[in-house]
């Protein structure tokens, strides 16, 4: 009966998310005014429902003039962006380096692991700060940020399933029989190692989402004019009592956003049960 | 035991040299702060003589050097900006007040979470869970920040001055951001033992306690939770690492003076002496509290102590 | 025997009352708490206490409340005598302080002439092995901006006398306004000691600092002028805008620097909380790369902007009322002279209007007719573009809005703007290793300490940081002329000639000069802001 229900609540999240990624993807089309026009007179005009607002403007406008709308709709395309892309990037080098640490042991694998002590003890923020300091703000060097503070994760799933599966008697059998490493990995590796790892990213997502926002809450994130949630909610703090929908639609954006693919990942765990530290 | 301990400090130590050459070299990379020193009307050779005055056109090879014979002793030199010891401006910032905020958020966050956690799993699938859930859901989505600031409007401007918006001193300046830095992990933990718990709770032994009729509470707490606890132990332990994360942002929103924030300023003012040190401090921290961490597991679980 | 006694009950009398009256103060009727704290809301902790570590418009605030210098300020702006009773040019390569008698430091040093020569000698460097000083790297070199300053005598215990090679005619300005230190004390203790436990002569001393937190001071009963009528004063460091008016609102704060233009209206209309502002001296403004290659990291090009009539259109082309009202809400001035307005020497020019159509104008003159199909100027195959560099949250929010609205405004005129934000740090590194971009420009703003103008006409002569329009030979012939010319009227009719010039010579974008707004409690009294970059508190009381 529980199974039903989060099934319920998985299937809605999904087509939420589905919706999300079209309107990102239909941006231009629904947008009611090009998201980085400013126009000094418009400033802070309030959402339609409310007095002083007007229909060519519905969510309002910000400091500058810029349709609110808009860059809730533009922003949704950096959010996702960032989220989906430096997951796939960091879950493939993670895997990547995982399965091989896993697999072939010895130096690199001690590396590897230690590499990921260290990366761990470094607050992860203060890497972002730190890294993105160095090399200037940008969404290339966002996503290269969050992927290097993030492919430590998967790695150390994959090598423990790795390490255990290396050792089972079809994987000694088949290396016997002399085939190759490469199919081996390929074959009988990667099918069981993908349930914890599916789980993984999907929550990965949202934290990514929500890490993008923290720096650019920190001023890191993608650099203006660019329209990003996170930016926009940085913006909008500074008007939480004078132009409360500054912060409220990309932060409730954010937070929804957040939360389906947070049920979409639990329902994943529960469906695809997989033996997951429950620590990640 | 003994053996044991020995790997986990020699793997401490490693993993804290690691973190702190990493910064050294990445901090260099970002260019000096020469240039901040003077005036907006200097000219190059003024820069250049600042710089040499602040040891930092040496190779660098030479300044990791001097940095790693300093270190053991405490020296982490004075910091460019204000022009005092390095590491005493770092301590003066970890305590109190870092600690104090890492502390109260982490107590919140694990201490609370026991009994919601044991509440969700034992009213399975009835209301209590169900709300529990979408709290638990809703405050992990939710940015940190975002909470904080809202919860600034609300109680501080709202309920005007119920509770103080800025700052630190008395207890009352410690409930939002503390709030704000534990509801996250709180929702995560609380699931985490309602999870661990459910496990347990379906596991054959339990069953066979139950058919031999101990009473509910006592299979609660002394078979259950005993084995949830390795998990929850796990949880805990990092909670108090992420804390120390996560608060760089709540002390930012809610103007707390600690370790965290001072270190983002200090990261675009490139004042490397207490980027280093605040760093150094940040990774013992965490070394140290993963290092509790596998002892506890060693002490509760036999099996660690010979893996 | 009545009479006497009747007589012993009126004096009785007559003595409570003058007790009585006498613990209550009043100001202007209403009675005060002179036991009182006030708690400042300030959005930023300072680096160092010693003033020759450094001197920003955040410091200054916590430095001159502890020390005091020879040249003080009034709240027009206009210098009035400090630890100076006053100063005149003995001839034209001299000038003379006469010091101020009877001021003591916190510690009950003696403030005398030989006070103002060791202070002189750590400003510019010179005899401080005397002292047996090693002294600190300091934020301004005395004697590489003013190297015809040569030597300093005493004459008696309370006259000075500065001499130099060449006219200084702004000396007293230079000199003036640098914030002193006592001289046994430092000697004896270490400039360190400065700047930990900083010893002055101004009517607060610190009595504690926590880093990143608040500062606390308490009045200093010795004070030479007229005191603050509270007992203590604490800077509360809150970063956030949004936070030090929560505080205010819930009482936690009696004063707030820093108000947002957009929150000033609102508090307004509030009960038991006023606003205060005044222009100051921040001036903020769009520096374009107009060097030749030869003087930059160039890779061989001159810097795009070199043409006068280019950096004249950009001035044209941007609306500067606009962003005073719509972004500013008119706490912001437009300024179309290089001097800030509340400057000594400030002479008013004519304003740039706002007229995009002879900007476009402009712009074809120096070559850029062609419009490409997106509406981006070209000349010979090369798009007019301008890569800007902009420190986000480097000086507050009006700065942060600014930037993407005036490159909106050149856009309109064909301008292809691309927005860098960089740290403050990261453009800082740029401009000093000279690798801006030749098409490249940098949105910063320039405040001073000084109350002359020359410190803003300096700005355009050597080559430093924020020099990328380096003055023509006329304009430098000029610049020299006013640092020579010893009388004052004929100085003024220079400088103010030097302004119109440079005017029209536009080596900047100049956007807007921004205005200090305050928010207090009711409660406080006489509080008035300056036009200079700290907050007095002589005179200020605190209602019961």
């Amino acid at each position: 009966m529980t199974r039903r229900r989060d099934k319920g609540a998985a299937v809605a999240s999904l087509i939420v998310l589905a919706a999300v990624t079209a309107a990102a993807i239909l941006a231009p089309m629904l947008s009611p005014a090009e998201p980085l026009r400013n126009d000094l007179l418009e400033r802070l005009t309030p959402p339609m429902w409310n007095a002083g607002g007007s229909a060519a403007h519905p969510l309002g406008t910000d400091t500058l003039g810029r349709d609110v709308l808009s860059r809730l709709l533009y922003g949704a395309r950096v959010s996702l962006v960032v989220g989906f892309v430096t997951v796939i990037i960091s879950g493939a080098a993670g895997v990547a380096l995982g399965v091989l640490g896993g697999f072939y042991g010895g130096w690199l694998d001690d590396v590897l692991m230690r590499a990921g002590d260290v990366q761990l003890a470094f607050p992860v923020l203060l890497l972002g700060v730190a890294l993105l300091s160095v090399l200037g703000p940008g969404l290339v060097n966002l996503v290269l940020v969050l992927v290097v503070s993030g492919w430590i994760t998967y790695a150390r799933i994959v090598r423990g399933e790795t390490l255990s599966l290396k050792h089972r008697e079809f994987v000694e059998a088949a290396r016997a029989l002399g085939a190759l490493d490469g199919r081996l990995i390929w074959r009988h590796l990667l099918p069981n190692v993908w349930a914890p790892i599916a789980v993984v990213a999907t929550f990965s997502v949202a934290r990514t989402i929500i890490a993008e926002a923290s720096l650019s809450f920190l001023g890191l994130g993608v650099p203006a004019p660019t329209p990003s949630w996170g930016a926009m909610l940085d913006e909008g703090r500074n008007y939480i009592t004078t132009g409360w929908w500054l912060a409220l639609f990309p932060g409730t954006a954010i937070l929804l956003v957040v939360l389906v693919i947070n049920l979409i990942g639990d329902w994943l765990r529960d469906a695809l049960d997989p033996r997951v530290e429950r620590g990640i | 035991m003994p053996s044991f301990l020995l790997r986990r400090l020699i793997h401490g130590v490693f993993v804290v040299w690691g973190v702190v050459t990493a910064v050294f070299f990445l901090v260099r990379l970002t260019g000096d702060p020469s240039a901040f020193l003077v005036d907006q009307s200097a000219t190059r050779e003024e820069i250049a003589h600042t710089r040499h005055l602040l040891g930092l056109d040496r190779p660098l090879y030479q300044q990791y050097a001097a940095f790693l014979l300093a270190a053991p002793r405490g020296d982490f030199g004075t910091s460019i900006r204000d022009k005092r010891p390095a590491m005493g401006l770092v301590l003066e910032h970890l305590w109190p007040a870092t600690v104090e905020l890492a502390l109260a958020a982490a107590l919140l966050s694990t201490v609370l979470a026991v009994p919601l956690g044991i509440i969700s799993a034992t009213h399975k699938d009835r209301a209590a869970d169900h709300v529990s859930r979408i709290a638990s859901l809703l405050l992990q989505s939710m940015p940190g920040f975002w909470l904080g600031l809202l919860l600034i409007l609300l109680f501080a401007v709202e309920l005007r001055g119920f509770l103080p918006a800025f700052g630190s001193g008395t207890w009352r300046h410690l409930v939002l951001p503390a709030v704000a830095l534990a509801a996250a992990p709180l929702a995560q933990n609380a699931r985490l033992v309602r999870a661990g718990m459910l496990e347990v709770l379906q596991q054959d032994y339990v069953r066979t306690a139950r058919a031999k009729g101990v009473p509910e509470r006592g299979i609660l707490y002394r078979h259950a939770f005993k084995n949830a606890a390795i998990p929850f132990i796990t949880v805990s332990g990092l909670s108090l690492g992420f804390m120390l994360s996560g608060a760089i942002i709540i002390e930012t929103v809610f103007a707390w003076p600690g370790l965290g924030r001072l270190i983002v300023q200090a990261v675009p003012g490139r004042d490397f002496p207490v980027i280093q040190a605040g760093v150094f401090v940040f990774a013992l921290i965490f070394v140290a509290l993963n290092l509790v961490v596998d002892l506890l597991y060693a002490a509760v679980d036999p099996r660690v102590r010979l893996g | 025997m009545a009479k006497r006694t009747a007589r012993r009950w009126v004096w009785a009398v007559v003595l409570a009352l003058a007790v009585g009256t006498s613990e209550a103060q009043t100001v202007d009727g209403v009675a005060v708490d002179a036991d009182a704290e006030l708690v400042v809301a300030v959005p930023d902790d300072t680096n160092n206490m010693d003033p020759r570590i450094g001197m920003g418009s955040t410091r200054s605030n916590y430095i001159r409340q502890v020390f005091e210098s020879l040249v003080d300020v009034d709240a027009q702006g206009k210098p009035v005598p400090g630890l100076a009773l006053s100063w005149k040019p003995v001839n034209d390569l001299t000038w003379e302080f006469t010091l101020r008698r009877g001021v003591t430091f916190h510690n009950g040093e003696a403030f005398n002439a030989d006070t103002v020569l060791f202070n002189l000698d750590r400003m510019f460097r010179k005899n401080l092995d005397k002292w047996g000083v090693k002294d600190v790297t300091a934020g301004t070199s005395f004697e590489k901006v003013y190297p015809a300053v040569t030597r300093w005598e005493k004459v008696g215990d309370y006259t000075v006398r500065i001499y130099s090679s060449e006219p200084v005619p702004n000396l007293w300005d230079v000199v003036g306004r640098e914030p002193l230190v006592p001289r046994e004390y430092a000697i004896k203790n270490g400039v360190e000691a400065l700047n930990e436990r900083p010893v002055g002569t101004g009517p607060w001393k610190m009595v504690a600092w926590k880093r990143n937190d608040s500062m606390r001071f308490e009045r200093y009963e010795g004070y030479w002028g007229s005191p603050p009528l509270f007992k203590r004063l604490r800077f509360q460091v809150i970063p956030e805008a949004g936070g030090r008016l929560a505080a205010l609102r819930a009482g936690q704060v009696g004063l707030v620097d820093a108000v947002p233009p957009l929150d000033a209206g609102v508090l307004g209309r509030e009960p038991g909380i006023k606003v205060m502002s005044s222009a100051q001296k921040l001036y903020c403004r769009i520096y374009l790369n107009a060097r030749p290659k030869d003087k930059f990291d160039s890779g061989g090009k001159d810097g795009l902007f070199t043409d006068p009539r280019v950096r004249l259109a950009f001035n044209l082309a941007v609306n500067k009322e606009g962003i005073v009202q719509k972004i500013f809400h008119g706490y912001a001035q437009a300024n179309a002279s290089p001097v800030a307005t509340v400057s000594y020497g400030y002479a008013a020019q004519e304003p740039y209007a706002y007229d995009p159509k002879r900007a476009r104008a402009l712009l074809a003159e120096a070559g850029w007719k062609d419009a490409g199909p997106d509406g981006v100027l070209k000349r010979d195959g090369e798009t007019l573009t301008l890569q800007l560099l902009f420190p986000a949250k480097h000086y507050g929010q009006g700065f942060d809005e600014t930037t993407p609205a005036v490159a909106e405004m050149l856009k309109a005129v064909g301008v292809q703007v691309v927005i860098k934000p960089v740290d403050y740090g990261t453009l800082i590194q740029t401009v000093t290793k000279g690798t801006l971009p030749y098409n490249g420009g940098f949105t910063a703003c320039r405040t001073s300490n000084n109350l002359d103008a020359d410190d803003y006409l300096r700005d355009w002569t050597a080559i430093t940081l924020i020099n990328w329009a380096p003055y023509p030979a006329d304009l430098v012939e000029l610049y020299r002329a006013t640092r020579r010319e010893v009388d004052p009227q004929k100085r003024l009719k220079l400088m103010a000639d030097l302004q119109r010039r440079v005017r029209d010579w536009a080596p900047v974008v100049s956007l807007y000069q921004e205005a200090k707004i305050f928010a207090a409690s009711t409660r406080v009294l006489r509080f008035a802001p300056l036009m200079d970059l700290h907050m007095d508190f002589r005179g200020v009381a605190l209602r019961k």
